[in-house]
């Protein structure tokens, strides 16, 4: 078929949802109005480890309104069939009052249901768990870790001994939590043996799969609802235990059931970004010319599930050298089970690489730019695979002119404004350009209206505006005639909505699906005598606002409404897919991209400051700019979270976590967002998906802290080492 | 949330009675409600204040300022007096909270606040102050943000509120009404450091009401500024803050008001930097050595022990900000 017009892909739009949200009517997993629900309310453990030896309901049962408290002393035995999509990972995932253990802080070990929400809050106060408690373990630095997953190429130890420069530098991330905005929440009701939730999800089929396993269902008989999230991060890529008690409540009251997570609980076991102990040695000649890395990294995880993450991709595939070594080791503590956040792996990553290659810039006096630039690869390394795109060079290039690299003063502590000592920072990001198989469903109508339909998410991004302006081209519509309709498990199976590849999987499912009615369209027109495109070749017709002409004769033509009614069609339906290329991949496909920071540090109080960040992305095509903005801006500032205020923590004594809320879990607020500005390198990688696009949201985030931490470093003078950054470091 | 009756007062007299039958006042409710969702707090009765006649903001006739304890954050801040005469007080309330929460909160709720102590907090932990003889989790937990100044075996929370440090420094006074009629105690007696009880906060006798927080008049002019050293810019407590007023005449500090917040279990005047400014000139060296003295008797913790040096700091920058050098 001849290539459509695009006028609706590449248009900076806004949300095509934007007047849904802006009134209230976009509904959240919360807001659903279904009949007779009633409220639960989960007790959390009070202790980091043990058994339950009493559990005290009474005063509970007796509260007006409570129907029921379950816990693992009245809850039926649930078949949990093994079930290894649904993002579970390695390990045998928490059974939810299942039985007397206790693995973490905050686990539920009850659910009270009543009429009322302020009943079950109440309930849930009253219920009085009795427990044998154990020393929990939750500290990395002080557990055994399991044994480590390792790569190796070359003889990096041998190689490390003889190298000329060598640096040996220890890192430590902290935990991060996504907090979104919307709190986890679902509604579950029970029609005889199937079950419907609504629920903050981003992905309908994990969750319709994951549940379908808890209870032993067939896949068909839970339906899983969710057209709108507010913020995900990664939290709601699995179907957490919270959403088991929902439905097993709503089955034992017989009612349908709301169950809404507590800021606090969103904190107790609905995943995190793990901490790292993060030890990294290079090796390299005196221009910076990278011999060998070793990587020594120990991270969190649950003693009840192994969770990894893509930490070790960067370390080999992002600067040229002939010898790697890496080890990860996962630390099983008393700890609910990490999930993946916001560029996982890669985010923790980046910032132990991208300083480290400040401080070997430093070291050697050349220039951070210049270093990178010595060590790019021409294939990538890991793999021995050409990159199918790596634009690298010019990122650093253009952000180097844009932000006036030029003017930065290569030794520390030589810019001050009064009390303030200004720095800048730049580091490289790279993030794995996902794909999976999608598929979706077009549908023309004789209206000249169209619908698309696919199980996938929008968190945020704007998936529902992306979605929109490819189906408009490929259909050759206007915007405002074609409606997106996702989150639903009825609708055609879509990957999780995350890792950054719905643009490149349910994106290309969606073109191909209004590209398959398109051509059911043009061959009706071409095949109908009283067509006015009859007899012209397929190939040689497009169409342009809902009217199918000759390419090289507009006038020539005919609207779709014209052809339907003709042909006594009420309407055209196809199904499309997107499957990456099956068999050993190719090329090796990343997204890049170089951030920059400036901030201001108090020289005495110790106080940072950003006061701008920019960043360029090699993401491929840029499908919908103005959203595009959104999501780099909303990385950056998460960049800027982790870097400088955001850390989950937890007393050791007893496995609580100590700051679970926003008052005490700092994220940034608007004051500490400054100056912000992302570019994007004009192209596409069409080696990657019909699409051309390698996803956005994962990569925004990655460089920023590193990015800041090495400009805080040329403010001061001071290298931390340890996020966050805080004032302690710097007085 | 515990169940609880409401009622709802027109005049001081019925509140005082109210009060006195065992009723918790509400006004704002930013704290109370707040805390009573995590059941922190659960009275049996409240008595919402909000509708009493306690807003005014009047210059006393010697020349200083009574703020209604009803005045909300905001509007105090906003006040043309509040902001010309004590810059320091409207400095120290637009420091604190959200817009919102000003909206909502009152001066008299503003000093009545309690701790933010992530284990106070927390029904699950031990809290002298929230349950006497349970114990402090804090002491040996995870105390960065708690206090190096006034603590004890049983408390090392802090007094969160930015402007009772300025009302502190200021040496305000609190006008208190109760069933036998009115009285009015220093700020400084208001506040109680935790000793062995540190579940008692106030210095409230049973029923009694904030009615206003008296400024005393000083010499003018008198300049005066709050800093508040924090991790984000915004909407987040104190690390450390002072507030500072200097009164200057023939070129020598002839008055000096100085407390400091995020470090004390009460906010905490210092009589001895206050003392070194006097009669002095301002220079470089004299904020330096007045705020040397800052940090006397300071008691830090495992996680705060920052906390010393950066009050050194913190005094001796806004010394410098509020009194300038020559």
């Amino acid at each position: 078929m001849s290539p459509q017009p695009q006028a609706a892909v590449g248009a900076p739009l806004s949300r095509v949802d934007g007047r849904l949200k802006v009134t209230g009517k976009a509904l959240y997993a919360a807001e659903h109005d279904v009949d007779g629900a009633v409220h639960a309310v989960i007790v959390d453990a009070g202790i980091g480890r043990g058994r339950i030896t009493g559990i005290d309901t009474r005063s509970a049962e007796t509260h007006p309104g409570v129907l029921k408290v379950i816990h693992h002393r009245n809850a039926p035995k649930l078949p949990y069939r093994d079930n290894s999509g649904s993002n579970n990972p390695e390990g045998r995932r928490l059974r939810v009052f299942q039985d007397d253990r206790v693995r973490f802080h905050g686990q539920p070990v009850a659910v009270v249901v009543a009429t009322t929400l302020e009943a079950a809050q109440h309930g849930a106060s009253l219920v009085k768990v009795r427990y044998d408690a154990e020393q929990p373990s939750t500290d990395l630095t002080k557990a055994e870790p399991d044994r480590p997953t390792n790569y190796a190429r070359g003889d990096a130890e041998a190689a490390l001994r003889s190298a000329t420069v060598r640096l040996d530098l220890t890192y430590r991330t902290a935990r991060n939590h996504h907090n979104p905005m919307e709190p986890h929440a679902t509604i579950a009701r029970w029609d005889g043996g199937k079950l419907t939730v609504w629920d903050k999800t981003q992905w309908v089929v994990g969750t319709q799969t994951e549940l379908a396993a808890v209870f032993g269902l067939e896949t068909d008989a839970v339906r899983v609802i969710s057209p709108f999230v507010g913020g995900g991060f990664g939290t709601s890529l699995r179907c957490w235990p919270h959403v088991v008690v929902a439905a097993l409540a709503a089955r034992e009251t017989k009612r349908p059931v709301k169950l809404v997570l507590s800021r606090k609980q969103m904190y107790l076991g609905t995943g995190f970004r793990p901490s790292y102990e993060y030890r990294l040695r290079l090796g390299s000649d005196r221009r910076g010319r990278l011999s060998a890395a070793v990587h020594d990294l120990d991270a969190e995880t649950s003693s009840y599930e192994k969770f990894t993450e893509s930490i070790l991709a960067a370390g080999q595939m992002l600067y040229s050298m002939p010898n790697v070594s890496q080890a990860y080791r996962t630390v099983p503590l008393d700890l609910p089970t990490p999930l993946y956040m916001r560029g996982p792996g890669f985010q923790t990553a980046s910032f132990v690489i991208e300083s480290a290659m400040d401080e070997l810039a430093h070291k050697l006096g050349v220039d951070p730019i210049e270093l990178r630039r010595r060590n790019e690869p021409n294939e990538d390394e890991s793999s021995g695979l050409p990159f199918s795109t790596r634009r690298l060079r010019e990122c650093y290039t253009v952000g180097a002119r844009e932000f006036g690299w030029h003017r930065r003063a290569p030794r520390p502590r030589s810019t001050r404004e009064g009390d303030w000592l200004i720095g800048r920072g730049m580091a490289a990001g790279v993030y794995d350009t996902a794909r999976m198989p999608a598929q979706a469903r077009a549908r023309l109508d004789a209206d000249g209206t169209a619908l698309v339909e696919a199980a996938a998410t929008d968190m945020g991004p704007g998936t529902y505006t992306s979605q929109t302006q490819v189906a408009a081209d490929a259909l050759g519509l206007t915007v405002r005639s074609v409606t997106f309709r996702l989150g639903d498990s009825l609708y055609p199976p879509t990957p999780p909505h995350g890792g950054s590849m719905t643009m490149a999987s349910v994106g290309s499912a969606t073109l191909d699906a209004c590209n398959n009615v398109r051509r059911q369209a043009i061959n009706m027109a071409v095949e109908d005598r009283e067509s006015p495109l009859y007899g012209v070749a397929a190939d040689d017709v497009v169409v342009r606002g809902g009217r199918l002409h000759v390419k090289n004769d507009p006038t020539r033509g005919e609207t779709y409404r014209r052809l339907l009614a003709r042909n006594d069609r009420t309407h055209l339906e196809a199904d499309g897919s997107f499957a990456p290329p099956s068999g050993p991949e190719r090329h090796s496909f990343y997204g890049y991209n170089a951030t920059f920071a400036e901030v201001a540090v108090d020289a005495t109080l110790g106080l940072v400051r950003v006061r701008r960040v920019l960043g360029v992305y090699d993401a491929g095509r840029i499908i919908s700019p103005k959203l595009a903005d959104s999501q780099a801006l909303g990385g950056m500032v998460g960049g800027i979270g982790t870097a400088l205020l955001e850390r989950t923590v937890t007393d050791h004594r007893d496995g609580r976590i100590v700051n679970a809320n926003l008052a005490d879990y700092l994220v940034p607020v608007n004051a500490d967002v400054p100056d912000l500005k992302a570019i994007y390198l004009d192209g596409e990688d069409r080696e990657a998906d019909p699409l051309g696009v390698k996803g956005l949201g994962e990569l925004v985030m990655i460089g920023v802290a590193p990015a800041i931490a090495n400009a805080v470093f040329n403010a001061t003078g001071r290298r931390v080492r340890e996020l966050p950054i805080t004032a302690e470091a710097l007085l | 949330m515990h169940p609880f009756t409401y009622t709802r007062v027109s005049d001081t007299g019925e509140a005082v009675n109210a009060g006195h039958r065992g009723g918790r006042y509400i006004a704002g409710g930013t704290t109370l409600v707040d805390l009573m969702r995590e059941t922190v707090e659960h009275p049996e009765s409240l008595v919402d204040i909000s509708g009493l006649p306690l807003r005014e903001v009047t210059v006393t006739e010697r020349g200083g300022l009574r703020i209604g304890a009803l005045v909300t954050m905001a509007e105090a801040a906003a006040h043309p007096k509040v902001r010309t005469l004590y810059p320091v007080i409207s400095e120290a309330l637009e420091l604190s909270a959200s817009a919102q929460l000003r909206n909502m909160a009152t001066v008299g709720g503003n000093i009545m606040q309690r701790t933010r102590c992530t284990y106070f907090r927390d029904v699950t932990a031990a809290c002298n102050k929230r349950e006497p003889g349970s114990g402090c989790a804090a002491l040996h937990g995870f105390n960065r943000s708690h206090a190096i100044l006034g603590t004890s075996e049983s408390c090392v929370a802090t007094h969160p509120s930015d402007a009772a440090v300025a009302f502190a420094a200021l040496e305000a006074q609190v006008h208190l009404l109760g069933p036998g009629g009115g009285r009015r105690i220093p700020f400084a007696d208001f506040l109680l450091r935790p000793g062995n009880t540190p579940d008692r906060e106030q210095a409230l006798r049973r029923g009694e009401l904030i009615t206003a927080v008296e400024i005393p008049a000083l010499p003018r002019p008198l300049k005066s500024g709050y800093l508040k050293v924090r991790d984000r810019q915004s909407y987040e407590f104190a690390l450390t803050s002072a507030a500072v007023a200097l009164h200057l005449r023939g070129g020598l500090i002839r008055e000096a008001k100085v407390a400091v917040g995020g470090v004390g279990t009460v906010p905490w005047k210092l009589p001895a930097v206050e003392q070194h400014l006097l009669g002095e000139r301002p220079s470089e060296s004299l904020w330096e050595a007045a705020a040397a003295k800052a940090t006397a008797g300071t008691r830090p913790l495992e996680h705060n022990r920052f906390k010393v040096e950066l009050l050194r700091r913190t005094v001796e920058r806004q010394l410098r900000i509020v009194g300038g050098t020559k």
